[in-house]
């Protein structure tokens, strides 16, 4: 077993780390990284240290001004110390000032032990982590880590979820069917995304990138522009999406094209006549799932619908969604076209 | 002669078997004499309290386990344990862990006075110690997604799409106090339940009162407000330990009076984010 002990008076505090460094058995310099937050997630940068106390005293000492202006934080209070760092078995053990446990703000408390976990654990060749205040072992302190056994790893980071739990946060405020959420990336996800893009007044690209995951994360379910009872739709000409609502409840969000030019007559209406596949005179073309709610102008599926209005009229749908809105808006459910929204 | 000798040797040999059980026996009479509750035995009061905490979160009770004592503990209810002792006239001693609680008040093994670790009144828990009045409810608060309208009984959350944590009270209390119409949906994790709720999958989550303020901390955009409770049960109370010295009584007066003097209150808005017993019961 090497065991290799630093004794560090809290008194000396982390400086006197970079000392004992040898001990380690690492003279020499060499890269290392330090893990501090961004936006609440962990990003790490590389320091020039001494081995692992010297990893700890930059990790303690924070992060450096022009880091700091890059956005940079640490969620370790500033002048907390090292008491002792030692290390047993590829096990580091690191006893800390009480200054490590100052404050009550869960995510800060349990944030700086994962930054220090993910320091030390980027250290070659350490496997876990014990962390020690004030030479006792805490309970109950940092949430989320059971600090009586050796931590291997820090928690996995939340802040950045997969596609998976992406489309299944499109489908819990409304975008996309529950089907929807398979884990692959393909053409429902973008559409739902598209009609994310609308309501939210980000460009309309259907792609989901970071802006598209930042604003889902904050995202709440769309409420509808007039509060009534029952079974309604709203058609936003501003937003280009349809809203089904019921109960006052959005229950689906449609990605759809109206009128370019403002044909789409402003009002509110019924659904007068459905059609399961409509053929329109005019325009000499098929309509199907059409649903009519003022003279000529239905819902209907359309094999091209663009992110802004651009037919006759209508009310193009992808063919995924116009079945879904011709089984909801059945005969005399209210329609109201609203020409902009707040 | 040899009948008598094999007679003689059988007695031995049944004299050396009983002697043998009886040895292997004792201590388990004694052990089993030990997990008895102690009689209640009146002793002086404590020159000094110890308190045992049950160091879940550091909201409620946490701290550093240093030997056989907490030191730098914060919470709730050490906070409360400190206000108890002053209102009992006796001086704050230490503290130490009561590691799992029920199983050690089960066992009755007091080298503390008071007991404040999250303990709801149970048979077990009446067994081993003298239970106070509860200092904290333990109902189900219910939070509701943005701009749904506030419910005013039982019966407006029942047509409501409810959540709550997979296999918690919460849970528990939405299918057998609150019977929703439909099925309520079950999150793995808090995160994923604050999820839920700020999409609209749900229309309002139940989550223990003593974790709801935590629950919106940090999230008013997102979430609605903490309406009201549903009641599921006792509270938390205190455990006195038999044989302490220490009056349950005496304890239920100082919690009454810092119940009165609102001091009770100001702790769990401090401490907890909110005072579930402000929180509405909705019936």
């Amino acid at each position: 077993m090497r065991r290799v002990r630093l004794a560090i008076p809290a008194a000396v505090g982390a400086s006197a780390l970079v000392l004992a460094a040898p001990a380690l058995g690492a003279p020499e310099a060499r890269r290392g990284e330090v893990w501090f937050l961004r936006d609440g997630r962990p990003v790490s940068v590389t320091r020039v240290a001494p081995a692992l106390p010297g990893l700890v005293r930059s990790l303690l000492e924070g992060p450096t001004r022009a880091e700091r202006a890059k956005g940079l934080r640490s969620a370790i209070p500033a002048g907390t110390e090292v008491r002792e760092l030692t290390i047993s078995r590829r096990v580091v053990t690191v006893d800390l000032a009480a200054r490590f446990a100052a404050g009550h703000e869960e995510e800060s408390l349990t944030a700086r032990v994962g930054q220090l976990v993910r320091t030390l654990r980027s250290a070659p060749g350490v496997v876990g982590v014990r962390i020690r205040v004030e030479g006792g072992v805490p309970v109950g302190l940092f949430p989320g880590y059971d600090l009586r056994r050796t931590v291997r790893a820090p928690l996995a980071d939340r802040t950045a979820p997969g596609l998976r739990e992406t489309q299944q946060l499109l489908v819990d405020l409304g975008f996309m069917a529950e089907s929807g959420a398979t884990g692959r990336p393909g053409d429902e996800t973008s559409v739902a995304v598209l009609a994310f893009e609308k309501w939210s007044g980000l460009p309309r690209d259907g792609v989901l990138d970071d802006d598209v995951a930042r604003a889902l994360q904050r995202a709440t379910r769309p409420e509808p522009v007039r509060h009534e009872p029952g079974r309604r739709v709203e058609l936003l000409l501003d937003r280009q999406v349809a809203l089904a609502i019921q109960d006052d409840k959005v229950v689906r969000v449609f990605h759809v094209s109206s009128g370019a030019g403002g044909r789409t007559p402003v009002g509110s209406f019924r659904i007068y006549r459905k059609e399961r596949l409509s053929w329109s005179v005019p325009f000499k073309v098929w309509m199907p799932w059409a649903s009519y709610f003022t003279g000529g102008i239905a819902f209907h599926e359309y094999g091209y619908v663009p992110a802004y209005a651009a037919s006759h009229g209508c009310v193009r749908m992808m063919a995924r969604d116009a079945p879904l809105m011709y089984a909801f808006a059945t005969s005399g459910t209210p329609v109201d076209v609203i020409p902009r929204t707040a | 002669m040899n009948r008598r000798r094999l007679r003689r040797m059988r007695n031995r040999r049944a004299f050396v078997v009983i002697a043998v059980c009886a040895l292997a026996a004792a201590p388990l009479a004694a052990q089993a004499a030990d997990s008895t509750p102690p009689s209640p035995v009146s002793t002086s009061p404590p020159t000094s309290l110890v308190v045992a905490l049950g160091l879940r979160d550091p909201a409620m009770g946490a701290g550093v386990v240093r030997g056989d004592t907490v030191v730098l503990a914060r919470g709730f209810e050490v906070e409360l344990a400190k206000l108890l002792a002053r209102r009992l006239g006796v001086p704050l001693g230490h503290f130490v862990e009561l590691r799992p609680a029920r199983r050690l008040l089960a066992g009755a093994s007091t080298s503390w006075q008071l007991a404040l670790a999250g303990i709801e009144p149970s048979s077990v828990a009446r067994a081993a110690g003298d239970l106070s009045d509860p200092y904290l409810t333990t109902d189900a608060a219910v939070v509701l997604r943005r701009h749904l309208p506030r419910p005013r009984a039982l019966s407006d959350l029942r047509r409501r799409t409810l959540c709550a944590l997979r296999g918690s009270d919460s849970a528990r209390t939405i299918t057998t106090v609150v019977r929703p119409e439909s099925a309520p949906l079950l999150a793995t994790r808090p995160d994923r339940l604050r999820e839920l709720l700020r999409t609209g999958a749900c229309d309002a989550a139940l989550v223990p009162s003593i974790e709801a303020g935590r629950f919106v901390r940090g999230h008013a955009r997102e979430l609605g407000p903490v309406t009201g409770r549903v009641e599921s049960g006792e509270g938390l109370v205190v455990a006195v330990a038999r044989a302490s010295g220490l009056d349950v009584a005496a304890v239920d007066r100082a919690l009454g009076q810092l119940r009165r003097a609102g001091t009770l209150g100001r702790l769990a808005r401090t401490w907890l984010g909110l005072d579930p017993a402000r929180l509405r019961t909705l019936r």
